[in-house]
Protein backbone atom coordinates (compact mmCIF):
# COMPACT_ATOMS: atom_id res chain seq x y z
CA UNK A 1 0.00 0.00 0.00
CA UNK A 2 2.81 2.33 0.95
CA UNK A 3 4.55 1.50 -2.33
CA UNK A 4 1.44 2.37 -4.36
CA UNK A 5 1.14 5.65 -2.48
CA UNK A 6 4.74 6.46 -3.30
CA UNK A 7 4.22 5.70 -6.98
CA UNK A 8 1.07 7.83 -7.03
CA UNK A 9 3.01 10.63 -5.34
CA UNK A 10 5.58 10.44 -8.14
CA UNK A 11 3.24 10.34 -11.13
CA UNK A 12 -0.19 11.71 -10.17
CA UNK A 13 -1.00 15.30 -9.19
CA UNK A 14 -2.45 15.22 -5.67
CA UNK A 15 -2.36 17.03 -2.37
CA UNK A 16 0.83 15.33 -1.19
CA UNK A 17 2.82 16.74 -4.14
CA UNK A 18 1.11 20.13 -4.29
CA UNK A 19 -1.09 19.06 -7.24
CA UNK A 20 1.86 18.31 -9.48
CA UNK A 21 3.43 14.89 -10.04
CA UNK A 22 6.62 14.78 -7.99
CA UNK A 23 8.61 13.62 -11.03
CA UNK A 24 7.76 16.92 -12.72
CA UNK A 25 8.99 19.11 -9.87
CA UNK A 26 12.05 21.21 -10.63
CA UNK A 27 14.01 19.35 -7.97
CA UNK A 28 13.19 15.98 -9.57
CA UNK A 29 14.06 17.16 -13.10
CA UNK A 30 17.37 18.59 -11.83
CA UNK A 31 18.09 15.36 -9.98
CA UNK A 32 17.40 13.30 -13.13
CA UNK A 33 19.68 15.59 -15.17
CA UNK A 34 22.60 15.25 -12.75
CA UNK A 35 22.02 11.52 -12.38
CA UNK A 36 22.17 11.22 -16.17
CA UNK A 37 25.43 13.21 -16.28
CA UNK A 38 26.87 10.97 -13.54
CA UNK A 39 25.78 7.90 -15.50
CA UNK A 40 27.54 9.24 -18.58
CA UNK A 41 30.72 9.84 -16.58
CA UNK A 42 30.57 6.30 -15.24
CA UNK A 43 30.21 4.70 -18.67
CA UNK A 44 33.01 6.92 -19.95
CA UNK A 45 35.46 6.00 -17.20
CA UNK A 46 34.56 2.39 -16.45
CA UNK A 47 36.31 1.08 -19.60
CA UNK A 48 39.61 2.48 -18.30
CA UNK A 49 39.39 0.34 -15.18
CA UNK A 50 37.41 -2.59 -16.55
CA UNK A 51 38.00 -2.68 -20.30
CA UNK A 52 36.07 -5.94 -20.72
CA UNK A 53 32.80 -4.50 -19.45
CA UNK A 54 32.03 -1.40 -21.44
CA UNK A 55 33.17 -0.56 -24.90
CA UNK A 56 32.05 -1.29 -28.35
CA UNK A 57 32.11 -4.77 -29.75
CA UNK A 58 29.54 -5.71 -32.27
CA UNK A 59 28.20 -9.20 -32.50
CA UNK A 60 29.03 -9.39 -36.20
CA UNK A 61 30.42 -12.30 -38.11
CA UNK A 62 32.19 -11.93 -41.47
CA UNK A 63 30.15 -14.85 -42.80
CA UNK A 64 26.96 -12.96 -42.00
CA UNK A 65 28.22 -9.90 -43.88
CA UNK A 66 29.01 -12.11 -46.89
CA UNK A 67 25.63 -13.83 -46.65
CA UNK A 68 23.70 -10.55 -46.50
CA UNK A 69 25.78 -9.04 -49.31
CA UNK A 70 25.08 -12.02 -51.53
CA UNK A 71 21.42 -11.89 -50.57
CA UNK A 72 21.26 -8.31 -51.88
CA UNK A 73 22.99 -9.36 -55.08
CA UNK A 74 20.76 -12.33 -55.77
CA UNK A 75 17.69 -10.15 -55.17
CA UNK A 76 18.65 -8.12 -58.26
CA UNK A 77 19.65 -11.16 -60.28
CA UNK A 78 23.42 -10.98 -59.81
CA UNK A 79 25.60 -13.97 -59.07
CA UNK A 80 26.81 -14.29 -55.45
CA UNK A 81 30.40 -13.39 -54.59
CA UNK A 82 32.71 -16.10 -53.35
CA UNK A 83 34.60 -15.55 -50.13
CA UNK A 84 38.33 -15.24 -50.80
CA UNK A 85 40.59 -15.79 -47.79
CA UNK A 86 43.37 -13.65 -49.27
CA UNK A 87 40.94 -10.74 -49.63
CA UNK A 88 39.76 -11.30 -46.05
CA UNK A 89 43.36 -11.17 -44.81
CA UNK A 90 43.90 -7.97 -46.79
CA UNK A 91 40.69 -6.49 -45.35
CA UNK A 92 41.76 -7.44 -41.84
CA UNK A 93 45.14 -5.78 -42.46
CA UNK A 94 43.41 -2.60 -43.65
CA UNK A 95 41.31 -2.54 -40.46
CA UNK A 96 44.40 -3.06 -38.31
CA UNK A 97 46.20 -0.31 -40.22
CA UNK A 98 43.39 2.16 -39.47
CA UNK A 99 43.53 1.33 -35.76
CA UNK A 100 47.34 1.46 -35.63
CA UNK A 101 47.62 4.76 -37.48
CA UNK A 102 44.42 6.22 -36.02
CA UNK A 103 42.59 7.14 -39.22
CA UNK A 104 39.12 6.52 -40.57
CA UNK A 105 39.37 6.86 -44.34
CA UNK A 106 39.88 4.97 -47.55
CA UNK A 107 43.31 6.51 -48.00
CA UNK A 108 45.86 6.31 -45.16
CA UNK A 109 47.50 9.51 -43.86
CA UNK A 110 50.72 8.43 -45.61
CA UNK A 111 48.82 8.36 -48.90
CA UNK A 112 48.52 4.56 -49.11
CA UNK A 113 45.50 3.59 -51.21
CA UNK A 114 43.27 0.65 -50.19
CA UNK A 115 44.49 -1.28 -53.22
CA UNK A 116 47.94 -1.52 -51.66
CA UNK A 117 46.50 -4.08 -49.24
CA UNK A 118 45.24 -6.16 -52.17
CA UNK A 119 48.65 -6.33 -53.81
CA UNK A 120 50.53 -6.73 -50.50
CA UNK A 121 48.71 -10.03 -50.03
CA UNK A 122 49.37 -11.09 -53.61
CA UNK A 123 45.88 -10.46 -54.91
CA UNK A 124 46.34 -9.27 -58.49
CA UNK A 125 43.08 -7.58 -59.30
CA UNK A 126 41.41 -6.36 -62.41
CA UNK A 127 38.65 -4.69 -60.44
CA UNK A 128 38.77 -3.77 -56.75
CA UNK A 129 36.48 -1.93 -54.37
CA UNK A 130 36.25 -1.14 -50.69
CA UNK A 131 33.39 -0.45 -48.29
CA UNK A 132 34.05 0.61 -44.70
CA UNK A 133 31.75 0.71 -41.66
CA UNK A 134 32.19 1.26 -37.95
CA UNK A 135 30.11 1.23 -34.76
CA UNK A 136 27.33 -0.93 -36.13
CA UNK A 137 25.81 -3.39 -33.68
CA UNK A 138 24.89 -5.97 -36.30
CA UNK A 139 25.87 -7.11 -39.78
CA UNK A 140 22.40 -6.35 -41.11
CA UNK A 141 22.46 -2.72 -39.91
CA UNK A 142 25.86 -2.20 -41.60
CA UNK A 143 24.77 -3.81 -44.87
CA UNK A 144 21.52 -1.80 -44.82
CA UNK A 145 23.49 1.41 -44.30
CA UNK A 146 25.67 0.57 -47.30
CA UNK A 147 22.61 -0.22 -49.39
CA UNK A 148 21.18 3.19 -48.51
CA UNK A 149 24.29 4.92 -49.87
CA UNK A 150 24.56 5.12 -53.66
CA UNK A 151 28.34 4.59 -53.89
CA UNK A 152 28.39 1.70 -51.41
CA UNK A 153 25.37 0.12 -53.00
CA UNK A 154 27.15 0.36 -56.35
CA UNK A 155 30.00 -1.72 -54.94
CA UNK A 156 27.69 -4.34 -53.45
CA UNK A 157 25.65 -4.64 -56.64
CA UNK A 158 28.50 -4.44 -59.15
CA UNK A 159 28.61 -7.21 -61.71
CA UNK A 160 32.35 -6.59 -62.12
CA UNK A 161 33.22 -8.25 -58.81
CA UNK A 162 33.50 -11.98 -58.37
CA UNK A 163 35.04 -12.26 -54.90
CA UNK A 164 34.69 -10.73 -51.48
CA UNK A 165 36.82 -10.51 -48.35
CA UNK A 166 35.64 -9.29 -44.96
CA UNK A 167 37.71 -8.03 -42.06
CA UNK A 168 36.17 -7.23 -38.68
CA UNK A 169 38.38 -5.74 -36.02
CA UNK A 170 37.76 -4.33 -32.53
CA UNK A 171 39.97 -1.62 -31.16
CA UNK A 172 40.38 1.95 -30.05
CA UNK A 173 40.21 4.45 -32.88
CA UNK A 174 41.25 7.97 -31.86
CA UNK A 175 40.18 7.36 -28.25
CA UNK A 176 36.86 5.66 -29.08
CA UNK A 177 36.29 1.93 -28.64
CA UNK A 178 34.89 0.70 -31.89
CA UNK A 179 34.43 -2.17 -34.28
CA UNK A 180 35.52 -1.62 -37.86
CA UNK A 181 34.22 -3.65 -40.80
CA UNK A 182 36.29 -3.70 -43.97
CA UNK A 183 34.60 -5.12 -47.04
CA UNK A 184 36.90 -5.75 -49.99
CA UNK A 185 35.56 -6.61 -53.44
CA UNK A 186 37.69 -7.93 -56.22
CA UNK A 187 38.05 -9.76 -59.47
CA UNK A 188 41.37 -11.42 -60.14
CA UNK A 189 43.23 -10.25 -63.19
CA UNK A 190 43.72 -13.88 -64.19
CA UNK A 191 39.95 -14.46 -64.16
CA UNK A 192 39.38 -11.94 -66.92
CA UNK A 193 40.44 -11.54 -70.52
CA UNK A 194 43.81 -9.81 -70.14
CA UNK A 195 42.86 -6.96 -72.43
CA UNK A 196 42.42 -4.24 -69.85
CA UNK A 197 45.66 -3.02 -68.27
CA UNK A 198 45.97 -2.62 -64.51
CA UNK A 199 45.92 1.16 -64.75
CA UNK A 200 42.55 1.00 -66.44
CA UNK A 201 41.28 -1.42 -63.88
CA UNK A 202 42.29 0.96 -61.12
CA UNK A 203 40.35 3.72 -62.79
CA UNK A 204 37.27 1.51 -62.68
CA UNK A 205 37.57 1.00 -58.96
CA UNK A 206 34.64 2.37 -57.04
CA UNK A 207 35.63 2.97 -53.44
CA UNK A 208 32.67 2.87 -51.17
CA UNK A 209 31.90 2.53 -47.51
CA UNK A 210 34.30 0.96 -45.10
CA UNK A 211 32.58 -1.66 -42.90
CA UNK A 212 34.18 -3.13 -39.86
CA UNK A 213 35.22 -6.76 -39.91
CA UNK A 214 33.44 -9.07 -37.52
CA UNK A 215 35.54 -10.67 -34.80
CA UNK A 216 36.28 -14.31 -35.41
CA UNK A 217 34.53 -16.92 -33.32
CA UNK A 218 36.18 -17.05 -29.94
CA UNK A 219 37.28 -13.44 -30.17
CA UNK A 220 33.84 -12.02 -29.35
CA UNK A 221 34.00 -9.94 -26.18
CA UNK A 222 31.08 -9.37 -23.83
CA UNK A 223 30.93 -5.64 -24.22
CA UNK A 224 28.12 -3.12 -24.24
CA UNK A 225 27.93 -0.27 -26.70
CA UNK A 226 27.95 3.06 -24.75
CA UNK A 227 25.76 4.56 -27.49
CA UNK A 228 23.16 1.79 -27.20
CA UNK A 229 22.92 2.01 -23.41
CA UNK A 230 22.79 5.83 -23.54
CA UNK A 231 20.03 5.66 -26.14
CA UNK A 232 18.04 3.08 -24.17
CA UNK A 233 18.27 5.06 -20.93
CA UNK A 234 17.40 8.33 -22.72
CA UNK A 235 14.36 6.76 -24.36
CA UNK A 236 13.31 5.29 -21.01
CA UNK A 237 13.55 8.60 -19.15
CA UNK A 238 11.85 10.65 -21.89
CA UNK A 239 9.14 8.00 -22.27
CA UNK A 240 8.47 8.00 -18.53
CA UNK A 241 8.34 11.81 -18.34
CA UNK A 242 5.99 11.96 -21.34
CA UNK A 243 3.73 9.40 -19.69
CA UNK A 244 3.66 11.37 -16.43
CA UNK A 245 3.13 14.67 -18.28
CA UNK A 246 0.16 13.26 -20.18
CA UNK A 247 -1.43 11.91 -16.98
CA UNK A 248 -0.70 15.22 -15.26
CA UNK A 249 -2.18 17.23 -18.14
CA UNK A 250 -5.36 15.16 -18.27
CA UNK A 251 -5.97 15.21 -14.50
CA UNK A 252 -5.19 18.91 -14.08
CA UNK A 253 -7.53 19.76 -16.94
CA UNK A 254 -10.27 17.43 -15.67
CA UNK A 255 -10.08 18.60 -12.06
CA UNK A 256 -9.65 22.25 -13.14
CA UNK A 257 -6.65 22.62 -10.85
CA UNK A 258 -5.22 26.14 -10.78
CA UNK A 259 -1.46 26.12 -10.17
CA UNK A 260 1.69 28.03 -11.00
CA UNK A 261 3.58 25.88 -13.48
CA UNK A 262 4.89 25.66 -17.02
CA UNK A 263 2.63 24.54 -19.84
CA UNK A 264 2.32 20.76 -19.78
CA UNK A 265 1.54 20.69 -23.49
CA UNK A 266 4.71 22.66 -24.31
CA UNK A 267 6.81 20.24 -22.22
CA UNK A 268 5.22 17.29 -24.02
CA UNK A 269 6.05 18.89 -27.39
CA UNK A 270 9.68 19.56 -26.38
CA UNK A 271 10.25 16.09 -24.93
CA UNK A 272 8.53 14.64 -27.99
CA UNK A 273 11.22 16.32 -30.08
CA UNK A 274 13.94 14.87 -27.84
CA UNK A 275 12.33 11.43 -28.28
CA UNK A 276 12.31 11.87 -32.07
CA UNK A 277 15.98 12.94 -32.09
CA UNK A 278 16.97 9.98 -29.89
CA UNK A 279 15.22 7.65 -32.33
CA UNK A 280 16.78 9.32 -35.38
CA UNK A 281 20.38 9.24 -34.13
CA UNK A 282 22.28 6.16 -35.20
CA UNK A 283 25.73 5.13 -34.13
CA UNK A 284 27.05 3.48 -37.24
CA UNK A 285 29.14 5.29 -39.83
CA UNK A 286 30.08 4.30 -43.33
CA UNK A 287 32.58 5.66 -45.81
CA UNK B 1 -7.06 22.27 -23.30
CA UNK B 2 -8.73 25.67 -23.07
CA UNK B 3 -5.29 27.19 -22.73
CA UNK B 4 -4.12 25.48 -25.93
CA UNK B 5 -6.98 26.78 -28.08
CA UNK B 6 -6.66 30.20 -26.47
CA UNK B 7 -3.01 30.48 -27.43
CA UNK B 8 -3.00 28.53 -30.65
CA UNK B 9 -0.63 30.94 -32.48
CA UNK B 10 1.86 30.54 -29.61
CA UNK B 11 1.82 26.77 -30.02
CA UNK B 12 2.17 27.03 -33.79
CA UNK B 13 5.40 28.96 -33.21
CA UNK B 14 6.62 26.34 -30.72
CA UNK B 15 5.78 23.45 -33.04
CA UNK B 16 7.53 25.27 -35.90
CA UNK B 17 10.69 25.62 -33.79
CA UNK B 18 10.66 22.00 -32.68
CA UNK B 19 9.91 20.68 -36.15
CA UNK B 20 12.75 22.79 -37.60
CA UNK B 21 15.03 21.22 -34.97
CA UNK B 22 14.09 17.67 -35.98
CA UNK B 23 14.46 18.54 -39.68
CA UNK B 24 17.92 20.01 -39.08
CA UNK B 25 18.97 16.82 -37.28
CA UNK B 26 17.89 14.71 -40.22
CA UNK B 27 19.35 16.96 -42.92
CA UNK B 28 22.67 17.52 -41.13
CA UNK B 29 23.14 14.00 -39.80
CA UNK B 30 26.71 14.08 -41.14
CA UNK B 31 27.71 17.15 -39.10
CA UNK B 32 27.92 16.53 -35.35
CA UNK B 33 29.04 20.08 -34.52
CA UNK B 34 26.09 21.57 -36.36
CA UNK B 35 23.70 19.15 -34.66
CA UNK B 36 25.00 20.33 -31.26
CA UNK B 37 24.49 23.97 -32.27
CA UNK B 38 20.95 23.13 -33.39
CA UNK B 39 20.26 21.40 -30.06
CA UNK B 40 21.41 24.47 -28.09
CA UNK B 41 19.42 26.80 -30.37
CA UNK B 42 16.20 24.78 -30.04
CA UNK B 43 16.54 24.42 -26.24
CA UNK B 44 17.20 28.17 -25.90
CA UNK B 45 14.25 28.98 -28.18
CA UNK B 46 12.06 26.71 -26.07
CA UNK B 47 12.98 28.54 -22.85
CA UNK B 48 12.47 31.94 -24.53
CA UNK B 49 9.12 30.75 -25.88
CA UNK B 50 8.12 29.82 -22.30
CA UNK B 51 9.19 33.20 -20.94
CA UNK B 52 7.34 35.15 -23.63
CA UNK B 53 4.24 32.96 -23.45
CA UNK B 54 3.92 33.20 -19.66
CA UNK B 55 4.78 36.88 -19.73
CA UNK B 56 1.91 37.53 -22.15
CA UNK B 57 -0.32 35.31 -20.04
CA UNK B 58 0.77 37.27 -16.93
CA UNK B 59 1.77 34.17 -14.99
CA UNK B 60 5.54 34.30 -15.28
CA UNK B 61 7.12 33.31 -11.95
CA UNK B 62 10.64 32.33 -11.01
CA UNK B 63 9.64 28.69 -10.45
CA UNK B 64 8.14 28.61 -13.97
CA UNK B 65 11.41 29.91 -15.44
CA UNK B 66 13.30 27.21 -13.53
CA UNK B 67 10.89 24.58 -14.82
CA UNK B 68 11.55 25.49 -18.47
CA UNK B 69 15.28 25.60 -17.78
CA UNK B 70 15.18 22.19 -16.06
CA UNK B 71 13.28 20.54 -18.95
CA UNK B 72 15.54 22.19 -21.55
CA UNK B 73 18.71 21.20 -19.66
CA UNK B 74 17.58 17.59 -19.34
CA UNK B 75 16.80 17.39 -23.06
CA UNK B 76 20.07 19.05 -23.97
CA UNK B 77 22.14 16.72 -21.78
CA UNK B 78 20.51 13.69 -23.40
CA UNK B 79 20.96 14.93 -26.97
CA UNK B 80 24.59 15.94 -26.32
CA UNK B 81 25.33 12.53 -24.76
CA UNK B 82 23.88 10.76 -27.78
CA UNK B 83 25.61 12.98 -30.35
CA UNK B 84 28.99 12.58 -28.64
CA UNK B 85 28.62 8.80 -28.67
CA UNK B 86 27.70 8.49 -32.35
Amino acid sequence: MKFIQKIAHLIIPRESNNQKAKLLHNSSLTFITFAFILYQLIISFVPRFAPKILGFAANISPDEVVRLTNEKRTQVGLSPLSLNSTLSQAAQAKGADMLNKGYWAHVAPDGAQPWVFFTNFGYKYKYAGENLARDFSSASSAVEAWMNSASHRENILSSKYKEIGIGVIDGNLAGVDTTIIVQFFGTKYADTVPAVPIAEAKAAVAPAASPTPIPLAGQVKILVSPFSVTKSVSLGIVGLLLFVLIIDGILVSKRRIARIAGRTFAHIAFLGMILAIALILKAGKII
Amino acid sequence: MQSISKHLPHYFVLFGLLFAGILAFVLFSYDRAFQMIVAVAVATSYVIWGLVHHSIHRDLYFSVVLEYLAVAALGLVMVFSLILRT
